[in-house]
């Protein structure tokens, strides 16, 4: 069955419009939670490209408390329940990641080091690492950074044991 | 003696510098994983398109002018062999991997197609997926297990987002 299915290639995947798609003119940047309930893209409010954040079940917003300004966003990322949402905003000048704690209603804004802008992130599924995407004398770069003394983990339910960032740290 | 003196002075004025301005700023700032860092550096002449699993990273890595592909262990600190995933006459546009890094989702444009494929590392398989209406993907989102792809897609003029659920 697998082979076969591997061999005819597309299967029986269900294909389906992501809840809302019809309604809103524009979604880019999709990023799914861990676990798969939820899904936030950037759509356009009003000209000002926006995070919004929808439980795939039955396609509804969930609320942000942190991301009704600072546009224009880009390359959202959520961790495993999706309880964090890393988001790249607008201040001033600046390109700055901000990651908001849906549990605690806790905003994190995460300048880069060095005043450089950040362009695409990617948030671990634990949240306790971040990846960075940044231009560096004309070429692209990807930086890995610790987030366990600023976020608490988010792990699947069930699972004790974490890939701990010691492991990876210098 | 004096010399020592003013080392010490200096070392105290640098620490207190450091601490009033961390509480002054009272901000959370990000700390660099600088071994991996320098690692990420040193292994391609650049990388974009981050993606990361419970302990793999995944990346567009260019080296000598050629853009593939790369899954890195950050435990080991190594790329993991991609058998049949990488092609010479295809370019490689957005990359996504399941939190055990089993599964990779990709973009990529060979010939006058863009490829919406779905990789398994097991297998060394490349499944190619199909849309339900025609479009031309651009973005893609896996969740932890690999079994729902979100994927933005040119329909229209204009960008969706569509799920798709793996069967398999």
């Amino acid at each position: 069955m697998l082979l076969g299915c591997l061999a005819l290639g597309s299967c029986t995947n269900t294909v389906e419009r992501a809840p809302g798609g019809i309604l809103q003119r524009s979604q880019q940047d999709p990023a799914l939670s861990g676990n798969g309930e939820m899904l936030a893209v950037i759509v356009d409010q009003r000209g000002r490209p926006t995070v919004q954040l929808r439980d795939i079940q039955n396609g509804k917003i969930l609320p942000l408390r942190h991301f009704s300004r600072h546009q224009p966003h880009s390359s959202p990322s959520l961790s495993w329940n999706g309880r964090y949402l890393a988001v790249i905003t607008q201040r001033g000048n600046r390109r700055l990641m901000i990651i908001e704690d849906r549990l605690s209603g806790r905003v994190h804004p995460l300048p880069l080091p060095g005043g450089r802008d950040p362009v695409r992130l990617s948030l671990a599924p634990d949240a306790r690492q971040v990846a960075l995407q940044v231009a560096d004398q004309g070429h692209w770069r990807v930086e890995l950074f610790d987030l366990s003394q600023i976020l608490e983990p988010d792990k699947p339910a069930g699972l004790q044991s974490s890939f701990p960032s010691t492991e990876l740290g210098s | 003696m004096r010399y020592v003196h003013l080392l010490s002075l200096s070392t105290w004025f640098s620490s207190f510098l450091l601490c009033f301005g961390l509480a002054a700023c009272g901000r959370e700032a990000l700390r660099p994983i600088q071994g991996l860092n320098r690692f990420l550096l040193q292994s391609a002449s650049s990388r974009r398109e981050p993606a990361l699993g419970r302990r793999w990273l995944a990346s567009l890595s260019n080296e000598k002018g050629r853009e593939k592909i790369e899954l890195i262990d950050l435990r080991s600190r190594r790329p993991v062999p991609l058998p049949g995933l990488n092609r010479p006459d295809a370019q490689p546009i957005s990359v996504s991997v399941s939190a055990n890094g089993e599964r990779l989702a990709l973009v990529r444009q060979r010939d006058d197609q863009t490829e919406l494929l779905l990789y398994r590392r097991s297998l060394g398989s490349v499944q190619r997926l199909e849309l339900s209406a025609k479009g031309i993907p651009r973005q893609v989102s896996l969740d932890g297990p690999g079994r729902i792809l979100a994927v933005q897609v040119s329909r229209d003029g204009r960008w969706d987002v569509d799920l798709i659920r793996l069967s398999i």
